[in-house]
């Protein structure tokens, strides 16, 4: 039986591996994308990330994307557009990219991001870009 | 992107079947050793049902009698099912070599098995197929090139 119980401790010990190892990869891959330049536009806008393989991509990730209404998404695949990719540090699919009217990122989501989140971060986009303006 | 309707039904059912089988091998065999094989032959299953889809034992369960008799609905997505095709493979090749450790380590095969089974929960229960984010990376390194 103690057989058995290593087992299960192995896989706990590799999931929570896997879970912090992911934490601090987003964390760092975020903490270089942001301010990161694509094009600008008149008003802020989301760079989203996607892919052939990407389930998630189209099952949650373009429907919350839809919800949004009357906003600027600026579809990449990013292996077709590698580059692009590179830049904001894409290492899952799908990412989305809040970006500001000036073309900077401000927010990066790794993985599924849904509507609310998304909506936060452009008004916060809209938001900063207003006070800065005031400023 | 080359995407085409791929039935996610038939993935879920897929992923169900591994997490299924690999838990009554690690459970039954706890009692009753010798169904330890369900893990080897469940490596098989997957590696054939990767390269000769129509040998893929619960994807056919789920075409030749879930689907017809109405137990599970179809859910067609405009999808890619290399990927998917590739992670059943991964999760194959992982059984594979737990099969090579079970007897002489079996906490090595053990864990390996169950690390398959826990990614195709997380692919079952959220969506989250890590063996697609593998070759989504592969892809973008230009290792293998995305169909």
């Amino acid at each position: 039986m103690s057989t058995y119980l290593w087992a299960l401790a192995v896989v706990g010990i590799v999931v929570l591996a896997a879970a912090c190892l992911e934490f601090f990869r987003a964390r760092r891959a975020r903490a270089r994308s942001i301010g990161a330049v694509a094009a600008a536009s008149s008003e802020p806008y989301i760079l989203y990330f996607t892919g052939d393989g990407c389930t998630v991509c189209r099952t949650h990730q373009e429907p919350a994307l839809a919800k949004l209404g009357d906003v600027r998404v600026d579809k990449v695949d990013a292996i077709a557009e590698r580059a692009l990719a590179d830049r904001f540090h894409v290492y899952t699919l799908p990412t989305t990219v809040v970006m500001s009217r000036e073309g900077a990122a401000l927010h990066v989501n790794y993985g599924y991001a849904p509507t609310p989140k998304l909506e936060r971060q452009l008004a916060e986009a809209r938001g900063t870009l207003q006070v800065a303006a005031t400023a | 992107m080359a995407t085409q309707v791929v039935d996610h039904s038939a993935l879920k059912v897929n992923q169900a079947g591994i997490v299924l089988t690999v838990l009554v091998a690690f459970i039954g065999s706890a009692f009753y050793r010798p169904l330890l094989v369900l893990i080897p032959l469940l490596a098989v299953v997957l590696l054939l049902g990767t390269f000769a889809p129509r040998l893929a034992l619960f994807k056919q369960l789920y075409f030749k009698v879930l689907k017809p008799r109405g137990v599970v609905k179809p859910r067609p997505v405009q999808d890619n099912p290399v990927p998917h095709n590739f992670a059943q493979g991964l999760g194959g090749v992982f059984l594979a070599v737990a099969t090579v450790f079970l007897l002489p380590l079996p906490v090595v095969g053990l864990a390996l098995a169950l690390i398959v089974a826990v990614l195709a929960f997380v692919n079952f229960a959220f969506g989250y197929c890590l063996g697609c984010q593998i070759y989504f990376q592969l892809a973008k390194a230009g290792v293998i090139r995305a169909s």
